[in-house]
């Protein structure tokens, strides 16, 4: 086996080849941006919910997502940019009296924003703030994901507000929602376990820029990240070259669980296509228990089947051959030119150049 | 005619570890395999790395006959002068890792055994030649290739299995 642990120690780093996001240098942008967010909303919001003449309704916020989770990664040029999730929770039911429709609470959040940047847009998961950032229009964004709080509603959950301009009443919706109860299933078995949760963390950031190198960003062909993360957290094992020293397999750690998602693929009813098909499902663990990939089309899921067989080829054969140089080429190919591949001498340990003297063979 | 495309030769070591010679440099030692009738024998000396932290060996460099060198039916005479050059040059360029591993010639037979003057010649470069840890010898028979190892001060010479 090549190895190529020092490859994918560097391709994780946050320095400047690496895919990790800075926690000090973009991930503070995207913080000071949000609290920004944060306050503009706690001063406007009394006004535009005055002007229509409802009862005024105080955000809380809660870090959501990758930032939460810490599993961002670097996005690739041309693609949608980084982005941070914030949760904003409001103490108001999502039925009965007085209860807003979806659309109309995301656009009062819109309303209070106004101005802010020169884009923002309401999408159906999210009211999302975009900014520019050296020229480029949507450098990087803020995801405002609008809640309908725990303590308004009779069965005491969380519910999310979807759904966007142009969407009927009937494809607007409040939808259960748990992200904190969801990071909670994903890290709680590594609560004793540091070694196995910073490998849970590279391994999701390795898929993630595998999905993003390798799936093209338009329309929803790729596997979404959350669900790359739930087939981790299924698929997962924490992977040593050297158990007693810790001493990290990520190779051996892909491999495992890319071949658990491949042996994961069947022939199954895909409850809201309402069709039968091969695909792989990434069940939430907790409300509302749906599949992430649900609105995958089957044509996507056999491309996503097909990459992943080539995934599985790349990594393979990495760990077949002897020459770094060699494997890390091989891996470069899935993962993306961030990808690093050592100089061969890089590879080897020095040694004298040697003498052969003259010679007979027979 | 074409030949089918050539893959990567991977032979195991009996302490772990393996020895890689790539495609493309066998398919150099194979463009002199004896398959003619009446085509001489040819060889040259094996360069590569010892490769960090493992057991494994790549071939990454071969010399081929140059002037100087004879070649029979059933011998080759290697020089050293011309084939130490490249071996110098090679190890420069390679930032001191690409060392010398040994030698390959070809045999006008399907499956390969080293002669009587393989072996003693192959003793004697234990004794005089200078390397790193071991000698690997490979025969280019006709229908297959096949590697010899030895460690220096010994005379025990390993055949190391391809791997499939
Ligand atoms: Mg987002
Ligand atoms: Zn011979």
């Amino acid at each position: 086996m090549a190895n190529v642990q020092t490859q994918f120690d560097t391709f994780h780093s946050d320095k400047k080849t690496g895919i990790r996001l800075g926690r000090f240098k973009k991930e503070k942008q995207l913080r000071d941006k949000r609290n920004v967010i944060r306050r503009r909303l706690k001063a406007n919001l009394p006004g535009v919910f005055a002007k229509y003449g409802e009862p005024n309704l105080v955000p809380k916020f809660k870090d959501q997502g990758s930032y939460k989770m810490n599993t961002g990664i670097k996005p690739l040029a041309g693609g949608s940019g980084y982005d941070i999730d914030q949760g904003v929770y409001f103490e108001t039911p999502k039925d009965g009296e007085g209860a807003y429709s979806p659309l109309t609470l995301k656009k009062r959040v819109e309303e209070a924003l106004n101005g802010l940047t020169d884009t923002i847009r309401i999408r159906r998961p999210c009211v999302t703030v975009f900014y520019k950032e050296n020229g480029v229009e949507e450098a990087y964004h803020v995801d405002l994901a609008i809640y309908s709080a725990r303590g308004s509603n009779s069965d005491g959950k969380d519910y999310l507000a979807v759904g966007r301009v142009g969407d009927s009443l009937s494809e607007q919706e409040w939808k259960v929602s748990d992200p904190a109860g969801l990071q909670h299933e994903l890290f709680r078995r590594f609560e004793d376990d540091t070694h196995g949760r910073q490998q849970f963390r590279r391994i999701m950031r390795f898929m993630k820029r595998w999905k993003d190198v390798n799936f093209s960003s338009a329309g929803n062909g790729a596997p979404r990240g959350i669900g790359l993360t739930l087939n981790a957290h299924y698929g997962f094992t924490p992977t040593y070259s050297d158990w007693l020293n810790r001493t990290r397999d990520d190779l051996g750690a892909l491999r495992k669980l890319v071949d658990d998602m491949l042996s994961r693929f069947s022939h199954q009813y895909r409850e809201k296509r309402q069709e039968w098909g091969r695909c792989l499902i990434a069940k939430l663990p907790v409300e509302p228990v749906s599949d992430v990939y649900e609105n995958m089309t089957l044509v996507q899921m056999t491309s996503f089947e097909t990459k992943l067989k080539d995934l599985k080829a790349a990594l393979d054969a990495a760990h077949e051959e002897s020459d770094p140089h060699e494997a890390c080429k091989g891996l470069q190919k899935v993962f993306g030119s961030d990808f690093p591949v050592p100089a061969k001498s890089d590879t080897a340990r020095k040694a004298a150049a040697g003498a052969a003297s003259s010679g007979l063979s027979g | 005619m074409n030949e089918p495309e050539q893959q990567d030769l991977v032979f195991y070591r009996s302490g772990g570890g393996r020895v890689k010679v790539p495609a493309a440099v066998l398919s150099v030692m194979q463009s002199y395999a004896q398959h003619d009738p009446v085509a001489t024998e040819a060889g040259g000396v094996m360069m590569g790395r010892y490769i960090a932290s493992s057991n494994d060996v790549v071939i990454d460099v071969v010399t081929e006959p140059m002037p100087g060198d004879r070649r029979t039916r059933y011998s080759f005479y290697r020089d050293k002068r011309r084939h130490q050059a490249a071996m110098d040059a090679a190890w420069e360029a390679s930032g001191h890792t690409c060392t010398y591993l040994g030698e390959w010639h070809t045999h006008p037979e399907e499956r390969p055994t080293p002669s009587e003057i393989d072996i003693k010649g192959w003793n004697r470069r234990l004794c005089q030649d200078q390397f790193d840890e071991e000698l690997f010898f490979l025969i280019i028979g006709t229908h297959e290739p096949r590697m010899w190892a030895a460690k220096s001060a010994t005379t025990t010479w390993e055949p190391l299995k391809i791997k499939k």
